[in-house]
């Protein structure tokens, strides 16, 4: 698969319809995001691979996102997973990138990874190479769902009294780019102490991404303290579904119905 | 460091912090785990998921005592006689470990005769702490199949802060929790690199390795690396005999790398008078701190981003730091500085690069013989590693081979703080760190987002108290101790007992160690931050 990823690259860059593609490198040992152009080695470009097939992820939308600020008028290519590509949609719709600017290289994920993830559809539609695994059910939160109002309320007032509010979990989020954050809004959150105001903290984080996350995991990934943030919004998520049959960057040309006036659209 | 040198023959943490994890009790005393070392309290956290139990003690109660199976809140400095409770405790129910005890350890029976006329009843009284709580610690560490203990500057920062260690030291090895996977001492080191700096010698007694100075086979076998005849022999000066050296015009010249005691050490108005006494200060800093401002001379360091190297973590680990941006303005890496000026002091240094210098260390220092650069690509290598083949070492002490030989016991009895409370100066006052700053705040402070989280002191008083001085969360108070006084915001919280107030030490503004007592272990040299008696009035 990564040979068939370097020769999309190469071809991209060498005939010049890219200005550069963000992807992953192995560098000392670690594995790192890393904007490959015109000339450079592809030897080290990779997928992310260290002990299990796709575990060192980031958010290179993001990366991208930074970039393309930078520089507006060029097209840069970006690899792709299921949930990046989501991403990228979410992010047409948001007015972050334009879809013009914008390559997309697409790898499906293993199996492996796809049940990790409880991954709804673990493969982007355009996929360069590699063969695609079909989505999982999201068993974690139908298992949360069975269990009573006051062992979820216990469970959750638990998870979060271990924040350290580092914000890890906003920073690493490929679908958090506001220029002024809600967290860091003292009528909503108030600072200065430990533990964080909880459980305020968590649903204002939880509530300004219903209509955004689309569930790469990195955040629960990322969290110092194992909170299962990934949970949480997945039943975020959930509810938006079933509200307003909407899933966040499933399609293309989504609109969010939470930017949307009038009643719900049709199912 | 001194305390568990003497106790086990290594000063560092004993176990990687990943096997906290696999701990069936973690003891936690003195450190506020969750907001100083939150990757630290993430492995405890997840011992707690595995089944495992977490005991804390602290006179102060921090985050992660919400999630203990016990908290007990025993009086400010003492320690001692908390863990004196629970060995008698131990001892009395005949929970230690025989067989660990005869075979690898030596002066058990003084350290238990020492422990005779000890009762749980007297820990109790001392400590503030019920007798069933004492006795619930001790079960709990002593009955799990792997405890350990996890510690920081509430341990240290006392002037028993060494018999504290040591007694820490003896109930690991009275139950046999030493030297195995997930079961051991483990002090938290600060800073990213403190255990890095420790290593290479930048204490006044020891060479790289805590070889030491003293005439001996270490000291001939650097003067020969160096091309030298001889070197001194004699041990050199801690901080506070620096600033006494100054008053006593021993000590002329003072040169201060990334440090800030006018913030950082006790009775800083004392500190400040010893610096402007020295005749040549110089400070070498990436920002011009409080300290940088009295030099004479300040040399501009440069930051992590902006040079090569390694640092030793916490758990012994030596990684590599890259630089990622050239130096800032006239900048230079410190090593360059310190090659620079030996260079014009007629010593020549002609280092090209940090590798070369770290191929130097590995030449000269048997716990880094087996580390060099190209191994340390990924995630580094845990001292000691003695040969290129060597895997590094994850946990010290193994199978009780203790780095001395034997295991040592010290019978240690109870000694009170330094400076008690009085009439006149009727609260407990202890200092320590809130999540969003470091140390002296040199680099958080001059972050924008760190700033916004917490951007002024604060001094932690418990509701009863802030009752009879007629003060409300918010309100400004006069804080005074012997040293010195300042003015302080104050924020009411049940965290803090009745009779004992917190101050975080990152405010130059409010700087509590105006007030903090600069009386200091006689082994360690370090200062009794954590306990000094203040007095208390509305401003
Ligand atoms: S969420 Fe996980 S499985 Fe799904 S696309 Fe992303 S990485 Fe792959
Ligand atoms: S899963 Fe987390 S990191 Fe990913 S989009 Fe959702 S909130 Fe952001
Ligand atoms: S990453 Fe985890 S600990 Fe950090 S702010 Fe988010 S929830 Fe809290």
């Amino acid at each position: 698969m990564i040979d068939r990823v370097k020769e999309k690259i190469n071809e991209l860059l060498s005939e010049g319809s890219v200005k550069g593609v963000v992807a992953l490198v192995t560098a000392n040992g670690h594995v790192a995001p890393c904007l490959f152009q015109k000339g450079d080695d592809l030897d080290t470009l990779c997928l992310g691979d260290t002990e299990k097939s796709g575990d060192a992820r980031y958010p290179l939308n993001r990366v991208l996102c930074t970039i393309a600020r930078q520089y507006p008028d060029d097209v840069f290519g970006v690899l792709v997973r299921g949930c990046d590509e989501r991403g990228l949609y979410g992010l047409y719709r948001l007015n972050q990138l334009e879809p013009d600017k914008v390559v997309p290289i697409g790898i499906p994920c293993p199996e492996s990874l796809a049940q990790a993830c409880e991954c709804k559809k673990p493969y982007p539609d355009d996929i360069v190479a590699g063969e695609k695994f079909e989505g999982i059910s999201q068993q974690g939160v139908e298992d949360m769902d069975n269990k009573d109002l006051s062992t979820r309320f216990s469970f959750w007032m638990d998870q979060f009294s271990k924040c350290v509010k580092c914000y890890g979990c906003r920073n690493i989020c490929p679908m958090c780019f506001c220029r002024e954050c809600s967290l860091e809004c003292e009528d909503l959150v108030s600072k200065g102490d430990l533990p964080v105001d909880i459980p305020v903290f968590h649903l204002t984080r939880a509530m300004h991404m219903a209509d955004r996350c689309i569930d790469c995991g990195l955040c629960e990934e990322a969290c110092p303290s194992d909170i299962p943030l990934r949970l949480l919004y997945k039943k975020t998520a959930e509810i938006m579904n079933t509200e307003f049959g909407f899933t966040s960057g499933i399609n293309k040309n989504e609109k969010s119905p939470l930017s949307l006036m009038g009643p719900a659209p049709e199912k | 460091m001194a305390g568990l040198a003497a106790a086990f023959g290594s000063g560092a943490m004993t176990n990687a912090v990943s096997e906290l994890e696999l701990s069936d009790t973690i003891f936690i005393i003195g450190s506020n785990t969750a907001t100083s070392h939150p990757l630290v309290a993430t492995r405890i956290f997840r011992a707690i998921e595995n089944g495992g139990k977490v005991i804390v003690a602290d006179p102060r109660k921090n985050q992660i005592a919400d999630f203990a199976e016990l908290y007990i809140q025993h009086n400010l400095g003492t320690d001692v006689a908390l863990l004196n409770g629970m060995m008698r405790v131990i001892l009395d129910k005949n929970l230690q470990d025989d067989t660990f005890i005869a075979e690898n350890t030596e002066a058990f029976q003084a350290f238990k005769d020492a422990l005779d006329d000890f009762s749980v009843e007297e820990a109790s009284q001392i400590t503030g702490v019920s007798v069933a709580d004492i006795e619930t610690l001790a079960t709990l560490y002593a009955e799990a199949g792997s405890a350990s203990i996890v510690y920081c500057m509430g341990i240290t920062q006392h002037t028993t802060g060494v018999d504290n260690v040591k007694s820490l030291a003896n109930l690991a090895m009275l139950t046999g929790n030493i030297g195995k996977l997930g079961s051991g001492v483990n002090p938290l080191r600060g800073q990213n690199n403190v255990q890095g700096a420790c290593d290479m010698g930048a204490l006044p007694n020891v060479y790289t390795g805590y070889q030491p100075v003293t005439l001996g086979p270490a000291n001939k076998k650097f003067a020969q690396a160096w091309g030298v005849d001889e070197l001194p022999s004699n041990i050199g000066l801690t901080l506070p005999e620096m600033l006494s050296g100054i008053e006593k015009d021993e000590v002329k010249a003072l040169w201060i790398m990334g440090e800030n005691p006018v913030v950082s050490d006790p009775d800083a108005n004392h500190v400040v008078k010893a610096l402007e006494k020295v005749e040549l200060l110089i400070v070498q800093d990436i920002f011009l701190t409080p300290t940088a401002k009295l030099a004479d001379v300040v040399l501009p360091g440069t930051s992590f981003a902006e040079k090569d190297g390694t640092f030793a973590n916490t758990e012994r680990r030596v990684t590599r730091v890259r630089k990622a941006v050239d130096p800032v303005g006239d900048s230079k890496p410190d090593w360059e500085i310190i090659q620079d000026i030996s260079n014009r002091f007629g010593f020549e240094m002609t280092y090209t690069s940090p590798q070369e210098i770290f191929d130097e260390i590995a030449s000269l220092t048997p716990s880094y013989a087996g580390i060099s650069y190209d191994r340390l690509e990924g995630p580094g290598l845990q001292w000691p590693c003695p040969t290129k083949e060597h895997p590094g070492t994850p946990f010290l002490h193994k199978d009780g081979k203790f780095t001395r030989g034997k295991g040592l016991f010290h019978a240690i009895g109870h000694k009170p703080p330094n400076e008690v409370v009085d009439d006149e100066y009727p609260f407990w006052m202890t200092t320590g760190r809130v999540y969003a700053h470091y140390h002296t705040g040199t680099m958080t402070r001059n972050s924008e987002s760190l700033d916004f989280e917490v951007r002024e002191g604060f001094l932690e008083m418990n509701p009863a108290d802030a009752k009879t001085l007629d003060v409300c969360d918010g309100s400004q108070v006069k804080m005074a101790s012997r040293r010195g006084e300042i003015l302080t915001k104050i924020m009411i919280t049940e965290r803090v007992s009745p009779g004992l107030v917190f101050m975080p030490f990152h405010f130059e503004e409010a700087n509590v160690n105006k007030l903090t007592n600069p009386a200091f272990d006689p082994i360690a040299k370090i200062p009794e931050f954590k306990v000094c008696a203040v007095k208390l009035e509305k401003a």
